[in-house]
Formats: C-alpha cells, structure tokens, sequence
C-alpha cells in the first residue's frame, strides 16, 4: 500500500518536473518570435514606453515598406532567391551524380568519401580569405556566380551524403534489368534511379537551400554593393544613430517564411540531415 | 570528333556518327569518374586551389597597406602569436565554446528525457523546438539584440518583475552581461540540435534492457545511470563533437550583437581574423591566424569525418 502511494507520488514529482522544463522551453523559444513579430508592427512611438507594449493599439505596416525599399531589403531578398535556387540545383545535381558513382561503382573509396565529408566541417575562416583573393582576381567578388560556386560546395558534403544513403537502399536489380534492355549505365542511371530518389533529392534540395538561405560570413566577405544578399542586410540596422527595431524586425520576419516552411517539410529527414546520416532518425 | 572540314556532306555526317559512337561508348566505359569529376572539380577550385594559394600568402608579405610580396618566413605567424588580441580571442573562443556547448548538452539531454515517451501535443512541441536550427545565426543575433538592448527590449523589464526590484543591466555592452547574452543567444539556437541527435538515440535503446533492469528493481536513477547513459554515448560525443565544431566558428551573433566590443572584448578567434584581414587588411597576418586555427581545429574534424565514415558503413 505505502510502496504504491510511493510510485504515485514519484511519477508525479516526474510529471512535473517534466512540464515545468517542457513549458519553461517553449517559452524561451516562441517569446523571441512574438517580440520580433510586435515590434516590426509597432509604431514607432510605442518603441521606448514603459512597460513595453505587448500588443500595439494601432498595428502599422510602414516598417515592411521601409525595409525593402529604403533598406534595399527587396534587392537582398532577390539576390538571396537567386542564388539559393541555383545553388539549391548545382548542388543536387552534383550530389545525385556522385553519390550515386560512390554507391553503385564504389568511385573513390573511403578516401574520396573521407574527403568530401571533411569538406563540411572546414572553418569558414580559414578559406574565407584566400577565396576572396582568388575571386578579386577572376572577377567573381561581388557576383552571385561567385557566391553560388562557393555555396555550392559547401553545402555538397550534406548533398552527397543524402544521396549516397538512399541510393544504398535502391535495389541493383531494378538497374541491371534496364542495363539487360539495352539502356546502357547512363540510361539506367537517368531513367530508373533518379526517379526512385526525387523524395531523397527534395529532402537534399531543401536542406541546401535553408543552408544558402542563412549564410551570412561568405556573403559579407564576398560581396559589397551588387551581389548582396538578404542576410547582410542586417548590417545596416547597426549603425547607432537611428534605432530602426520595426525595419530589422520586419526583415527579420520575411527572412523567416521560407526558413519556417521549409524547416516543417524536411521535419523527417531532420536527424539525417543535421547528422549527415550517422543516425539514422 | 569530326572537324567538318569533309567537302562531301554525307562523308562528314558518317564521321559524325562514328565519332557520336566512339564518345557514347568512351563515356559508358567511363560513367564512374564522368560523374564525381564535377563536383571534384568545383571543390578542388573553390577550396583546395585557395587553401594551396594561401600557404604562400602566409609566408610573404601580403597587405594592403604595405605594397609588394616579400617572402617573410614566419614572420606572419609570429606576428599572429605576439598580438595579444589573438591571443585573447582564443580564450574568449574557448569560453563560449565550452558555456555554450555544455549548456546545450545538459538542457537537451534534460529536454531528451521529458520528450522520451509519447504524449499529447509531443510532435507539435518538436515541431516548434526545431524551428531555430532553420534561422540564419545572423538573424539569432538580431532577435537577441532586440531583447537584450537597453532601452528598448524588455528583458530588464521583465527581470525586474519577477525579481521585484529594478533591474538595469546594459547586456550588450558589460561584462559578463555580453557573454551571457552572447551565450543566450547561441543556446536558443542549438539546444534542439542536441535534443534531436538524443531523441533519436534515446529512441534506437532496446526497451527490453529497460524492462530487464525493472524486473531486477533498478530506480528511475538507476536506470538512467546505468542503461541509458552508457547506450548514449556514442550519440553524445557525436552531438557535442558536432556543435564543438560549430562554436569554435562564431561569428554571426558576435558581429549583430557586440560587434566585438566592447573593445575588443567579445573577439572570437573567427571575429578577430574577419577584422584583421577584412577591416584592417592585413591579408598574409590574417592568412597565417587562420591556417593556425585550421590545424588547431582539424584534429577535432579528422576525428568526427572517421566516426561518421564507420557509422555509414556498418
């Protein structure tokens, strides 16, 4: 009887504890959005009340307007676009290739495979500089081509990886079937596993572009006034004359949307996705 | 192939094919190598040509402000270890690597726990957790600064009503009220990085270990103790090697929040090579800092690519 009354009352020492950490978490999690979320609608005026304005009385969206036009935000937001869509394809496309060339004909061995993977992990720093004075001296700094080139590499090691993992679970007969028809290697390669892998290459596909998406180092080094993208917009909110907390919040949000969307539709991939595949989610 | 010098059209149209021929059989001998050399290519140009071109960067003078390549020897690197600045950044890279780091671990190996079992409302909670690995650092940086700025955000505010007396903390620009705002910032971010990587580990646990060692009267502790933890090593030291790697390059918070300062108090090692080589244009300096910190660095990278290597081939 006292054992009983005993569990009982650990399991709910247990279950509270646990929403207290679970709520606690959540809260320190969403209360950044609402903040962000109010102040890129809140007049200006409410800025500096005490206590804070939780809710403006009277919403306003001129801090949208402003940041994408007087802050350039729509040529960011557009050079970002662009140069995540191409990127977002190079890589794939680059990556469905050689993952497969690694999976069915073992291309490389461990070295190559240790080679790409190390790609991932090189400190941005470290290449930052020489990378900048290659692309002065080939015409690539502050061009979109040149970010989408060193974009493209880095996010090919997760590419790779992706696609080297599902190809693994294609079957060879399927292939050696199509090589019996006739179709030769790059038939069946073309026609029966590229198709088999589209829901590995979207998986890949959007994890490449949420990574071009919030990448801000190579893109402050590499480019000024041309190729700039949404990110490096940011800079001009630090300046300490003017207090432009609507602008930067409402840029802040738009930079969001594709993040949040794409982030809910690759909510299945995510542990291989984070991990490069060493768990397998 | 054939050149289309051939005066008669038909002969050129038959060498044309053979050549057509000879290609498609040459490229379907070759598909293995055909497909990997794009992507071999591109990394040998973008990162491996770079990182070749800068040994010799690092060892003449390259610098803005002083014309010509002299070679220097180690002169570089020697001005790289003299500088204090430098120096300092590395400890200042360690301490939020390791604040950083260990906070997120305890906080998701916690969080890990309470989400183990299945309940009502589990996935959306996930679902709203992972939400800030999908946000551009930078743009982390600014929500802190939102919050943290003095007079604006409201983080003084709300301290002062939960501690009931006025709290007046200038976060972005005092010590240690930087770092720990710096640290805030980061842990948003990534707790839910360690939280996932366990989840999926705590998930892979044979439920029979548990009910053996429940049939043998072990605790709650004592089951955590002595089952879970021991099974989730190796997914702890993937986590923890992977957001090592990842704090050692801070920089996007850093450059929204602190801008460094004040003076050059908040420098990461990162930050510190970006304003050398960047701002100050002390290239072939800047060169040398970051093949130190490459090397620093890579024992951790070469350590974590042959664990991911073994996992996916077993």
């Amino acid at each position: 009887m006292t054992r009983k009354r005993g569990l009982l009352f650990r399991w709910r020492r247990f279950g509270i504890g646990r929403s207290v950490l679970l709520g606690l978490f959540l809260l320190f999690v969403l209360f950044p959005f609402y903040w962000v979320a109010v102040t890129s609608i809140k007049p200006s005026s409410d800025y500096l009340a005490m206590p804070p304005v939780w809710f403006p009385a009277h919403p306003t969206i001129v801090h949208y307007v402003a940041a994408l036009f007087a802050y350039r935000g729509l040529a960011g937001l557009l050079n970002s676009l662009i140069v995540a869509v191409a990127t977002t394809v190079a890589s794939v496309a680059l990556g469905t290739c050689m993952g497969y060339s690694m999976v069915r004909f073992g291309t490389g061995g461990r070295d190559l495979a240790f080679w790409v993977l190390s790609q991932r992990f090189l400190p941005p720093i470290a290449v930052v500089l020489p990378i900048f004075l290659l692309y002065r001296s080939f015409g690539l700094y502050d061009t979109r081509f040149g970010l989408v080139l060193i974009y493209t590499v880095m996010t090919l090691p997760l590419s790779v990886w992706m696609m080297y993992a599902y190809f693994r679970q294609v079957p060879r007969a399927l292939e050696e079937a199509a090589l019996v028809d006739g179709c030769g290697w790059w038939g069946a390669f073309w026609r029966i596993a590229v198709p088999l892998a589209v829901p590995a290459i979207i998986a890949a596909a959007a994890f490449a572009f949420i990574g071009v998406w919030t990448e801000f180092f190579f893109a402050l080094n590499l480019t000024s006034r041309h190729a700039f993208t949404l990110p490096t917009v940011f800079r001009s909110f630090l300046s300490f004359q003017g207090a432009q907390y609507g602008e930067s919040s409402a840029l802040a949000v738009i930079s969001l949307v594709p993040s949040i969307v794409l982030g809910m539709l690759v909510q299945k991939h995510l542990v291989r996705g984070l991990t490069l595949g060493a768990v397998r989610g | 192939m054939s050149g289309g010098i051939g005066a008669h059209g038909l002969a050129t149209r038959a060498a044309r094919r053979d050549g057509r021929a000879l290609l498609a059989t040459w490229s379907e001998q070759h598909i293995k190598w055909l497909l990997v050399a794009p992507a071999i290519v591109l990394i040998l140009a973008i990162t491996v040509y770079p990182l070749g071109y800068s040994v010799w960067v690092a060892f003449v003078n390259f610098d803005f402000l002083i014309p010509g390549h002299a070679f220097v020897g180690l002169g570089n690197f020697a001005a790289v270890l003299g500088d204090p600045v430098a120096l300092h950044s590395v400890v200042v890279t360690a301490i939020f690597t390791v604040a950083d780091v260990g906070i997120e671990f305890v906080l998701g190996l916690a969080l890990a726990l309470a989400l183990e079992k299945t309940f009502r409302g589990r996935g959306v909670l996930m679902a709203i957790f992972v939400v800030p690995l999908f946000i551009a650092p930078v743009i982390v940086g600014q929500f802190w600064s939102l919050l943290l700025q003095r007079p604006f955000g409201p983080m003084d505010y709300i301290l002062s009503v939960i501690l009931r007396h006025p709290v007046t903390i200038s976060w972005l620009t005092e010590f240690p009220w930087d770092f720990i705002g710096i640290i805030l910032a980061d842990v948003w971010q990534w707790t839910s990085f360690i939280l996932v990587i366990l989840l999926a580990g705590l998930a892979g646990i044979a439920s029979e270990l548990h009910e053996a060692a429940a049939i043998d009267g072990a605790g709650g502790w004592q089951n955590f103790r002595f089952i879970t933890l021991p099974q989730l090593v190796p997914m702890i030291l993937l986590a923890v090697t992977f957001r090592l790697l990842g704090a050692v390059n801070l920089f996007d918070t850093i450059f929204m929040m602190t801008g460094g300062g004040p003076g050059t108090s908040t420098y990461t090692t990162a930050y510190y090579l970006y304003q050398t080589g960047f701002q100050q244009f002390h290239l072939s300096q800047a060169t040398a800092g970051s093949w130190l910190f490459l090397i620093l660095v890579s024992v951790a990278i070469f350590l974590l690519v042959r664990r991911l290597l073994k996992v996916e081939e077993a």
